[in-house]
């Protein structure tokens, strides 16, 4: 009897909505006509609010208890179906209060305004999309950083034994939409170079580091030693070292017998077992760990524990090798000593590519710089590769801390200045292309 | 031109390569203490069953419970942490070269060695507390084998299911958390200590120590053993009286009077005989083969799960 006029409600709310959210998406810089497709609106809500991940799992709540609803599934006289749609109601119900939590803060608005936004979404989400008072409070800085960004469309060949990179673009496709993670990335890193990797938090420097190794594959050419690493990952692979910033190796076996199956794993199965044993004392000694060889990983010093990660990975002789902060939680004096380790792999005809947070220390062992930031989209981009004197030059600093804060946000400490570099370097790589 | 012909380790030497790991771990890492934790465990559960085990029905049916358990538990904690407390370091080693299938092989291996010692443990404790084993061998010419082939697999079985969780999960925490309920399912669909019915039921077939119960009573011939419990029931009632008199009691000194104790005792086990223990090597052999046919699944979604380590976040 009284279906009618419930269902009319039910209509008139949900159109309140639409409209309300329509507004809200096009100030927050989403595209409007998400709010008419349930279940992309509830994602995208969570993405103005600046909580996309609860955003996708209000999304899939969402869906979920429509398909309930639908089948009439949340009205059975099974208990356990029963149950099943009480959860998932009070899962809904905690997530849309995250989320709406984010959006009053996002709207600079005290966190009541999750009541009415709760009980009275449709005119709630009405007036907010409409009045002019509501605006997002970093709306101002998108607008000001917004725009198109640059692309060098430049593609750099291999003209030696080196590295070429070539990175069109990196993306992730998110429930809805897609994402970059780098784009536009070119460089050629010649042989016996060594190259410290430079950016703030979120650049994208592992994602680079994994794209270049062919880890996680990018839309790009990369060309070690002329040879497409993409194509043959699976033969090139043990020609690159990667020695991540932790150490991973386990603490219960010796260091000799770390280093022995490392050989084991990483060298030819063909090589005579002599060669192998050769190669893991010299590792030993190149390393400094020949003293301690027969004890336990679990009872080295911190920079024992690094020597020995990276002689892991040195002991394949990769023509390309990158390691992630080797010098993290190391005191300058050891620091060094590794640096100058990596110095010598590198003029072995080696490429070195390190990442570190405190350069300036071990400049002087670096020959070329690479500059990641990013942009306004959050997209790792290339603000400077060369050698170290002309990053100096080319940012006006006189250190890589200088340079570092230059680029890093606003919200960062920094000077917000990415996007200005950014453009400076793709006029300069497209000038130096020809 | 030169690394094209370039063969990097296979599976087989990596398998052997993961074994000595494996087995330095077992000396350096305490994974030995796995050894008398299962003497421990086994000494306790027989000083409680070694009494009526492989004698009467109720007894043998309670014990292959018990030792069921004693093997899930086993199987369990030797294999629960393994994988998910090194995982960063499988993904730095799968980034460059490991295959999954030999990590898993080599732990399938090791696991095997530590199962079977610990089966060797659990027979022997079950000895030395007395506990009566049976007499009739159905597969290999000695009882105890058969018995300790079954302990095995059904160790072997939670094993695999560990490891596979192991290798699913991410953090030892989020193992350990887990662990309780799939023990907790392993214990209540085993079929041994509630009586399941309808779709419930079918849920047994699915459990490790069903089939290591089934095993175990098909083994201890649980269809010939004397039913006791009605008997002393019987016993318990004898004061009860009827009409002035005691009528049960005079029935059961008739009985006893008599010698037909024992015949009474195995006429009422003969109504409560189950045809799945029926004592025949078909049963044993049926059993073997859905533990084993587990463990192999278990070990093939361990793989396939590991296969997705690089999806991991970083």
């Amino acid at each position: 009897m009284n279906l009618l006029p419930q269902a009319l409600m039910q209509i008139v709310s949900t159109l309140f909505q639409i409209v309300g959210y329509w507004f809200i998406f096009r100030k927050c810089g989403v595209r409007s006509f998400w709010a008419l497709v349930p279940g992309a609106r509830e994602y995208h809500i969570g993405v103005c609010a600046d909580k996309e991940q609860e955003g996708r799992i209000l999304a899939v709540l969402g869906i979920v208890l429509r398909v309930f609803s639908y089948f009439r599934l949340d009205e059975s006289d099974n208990g356990f179906l029963m149950f099943l749609s009480l959860a998932l109601a009070m899962s809904q119900l905690i997530y849309r209060i995250r989320i709406l939590g984010g959006l009053c803060r996002v709207f600079g608005r005290p966190r009541r305004w999750i009541v009415p936004m709760l009980f009275f979404e449709g005119l709630t989400a009405m007036y907010w999309g409409l009045s002019g008072d509501f605006q997002p409070v970093n709306l101002q800085e998108k607008e000001e950083a917004g725009g198109e960004i640059k692309v060098s469309g430049v593609n750099l060949e291999v003209s030696d034994e080196g590295l070429a990179v070539n990175i069109d673009e990196r993306a992730v496709f998110d429930l809805f939409k897609k994402r970059y993670l780098l784009r536009d990335i070119h460089m050629t890193i010649p042989a016996g170079h060594m190259v410290l990797l430079l950016g703030g938090s979120g650049a994208g420097k592992t994602t680079y580091v994994n794209a270049v190794t062919g880890y996680e594959k990018a839309k790009a050419t990369i060309t070690l030693k002329e040879k497409d690493l993409y194509r043959e990952y699976g033969k090139m692979k043990y020609d690159i070292g990667f020695v991540p910033q932790q150490d991973l190796m386990r603490g219960n076996d010796t260091v000799e017998r770390t280093l022995s199956d490392a050989a084991s794993l990483r060298l030819p199965a063909d090589m005579p077992a002599g060669q192998k044993k050769e190669r893991v004392e010299a590792a030993l000694e190149q390393f400094g760990l020949g003293s301690v060889r027969g004890s336990l990983v679990e009872k080295l010093s911190g920079g024992q524990r690094k020597r020995l990660s990276i002689a892991m990975e040195f002991i394949s002789n990769p023509s390309l090798f990158i390691l992630d902060e080797p010098d993290s939680g190391l005191d300058g004096v050891v620091a060094r000593s590794i640096f100058e380790n990596l110095r010598s792999i590198a003029d072995e005809g080696k490429i070195v590519m390190v990442i570190t947070h405190t350069p300036d220390r071990v400049i002087d062992l670096f020959d070329d710089v690479i500059v990641l930031a990013k942009d306004s989209n959050r997209t790792g981009r290339l603000a400077w590769y060369g050698s170290v004197e002309d990053a100096y030059r080319f940012f006006g600093k006189n250190s890589m801390e200088e340079i570092l804060l230059a680029i890093n946000q606003k919200d960062e400490g920094g000077e917000g200045r990415a996007e200005e570099y950014i453009g400076k370097y793709v006029d300069y790589l497209i000038e130096k292309a020809g | 031109m030169e690394k094209k012909n370039t063969r990097h380790t296979g599976r087989l030497d990596q398998t052997v390569i993961y074994l000595g790991k494996l087995f330095r771990m077992f000396i350096f890492q305490n994974d030995w203490k796995l050894l008398p934790m299962a003497a421990v465990v086994a000494g306790l559960v027989s000083y409680v069953v070694s009494a009526n085990v492989f004698v009467t029905m109720e007894g043998t049916r309670i014990g292959a419970f018990a030792l069921s358990c004693i093997c899930i538990w086993n199987g369990f904690f030797n294999s629960i942490q393994v994988v998910c407390r090194e995982r960063p370091i499988v993904k730095r080693e799968h980034r460059s070269g490991l295959h999954m299938s030999a990590y898993i092989a080599a732990h399938m291996i090791y696991q095997a060695f530590l199962c079977i010692s610990q089966s060797i443990i659990t027979l022997q404790v079950c000895r030395m507390m007395g506990v009566t084993f049976p007499h009739k061998a159905l597969i290999t010419p000695w009882p105890v084998a058969d018995l300790g082939i079954t302990f095995f697999l059904v160790t072997y079985c939670a094993d695999m299911m560990a490891l596979m969780v192991s290798c699913i999960v991410h953090t030892t925490t989020a193992a350990m958390t887990i662990m309780p309920f799939l023990l907790i399912v392993q214990l209540v669909f085993s079929g041994g200590i509630f009586e399941l019915t309808g779709p419930a039921k079918n849920l047994t077939a699915f459990t490790a120590a069903r089939w290591g119960m089934t095993a175990i009573c098909t083994q201890g011939d649980y269809n010939s053993l004397p039913m006791v419990s009605i008997w002393n029931s019987a016993v318990q009632m004898k004061g009860v009286e009827f009409q002035g008199e005691k009528p049960l009691e005079q029935i059961l000194i008739a009985i006893e009077d008599n010698g037909m104790r024992d015949e009474i005792l195995l006429k009422t086990a003969e109504y409560n005989q189950k045809p799945d223990y029926e004592s025949s090597p078909g049963n044993v052999k049926r059993c073997w083969r859905y533990l084993v046919l587990f463990s192999i699944l278990y070990a093939l979604f361990s793989t396939l799960a590991l296969e997705l380590i690089d999806r991991d976040k970083r």
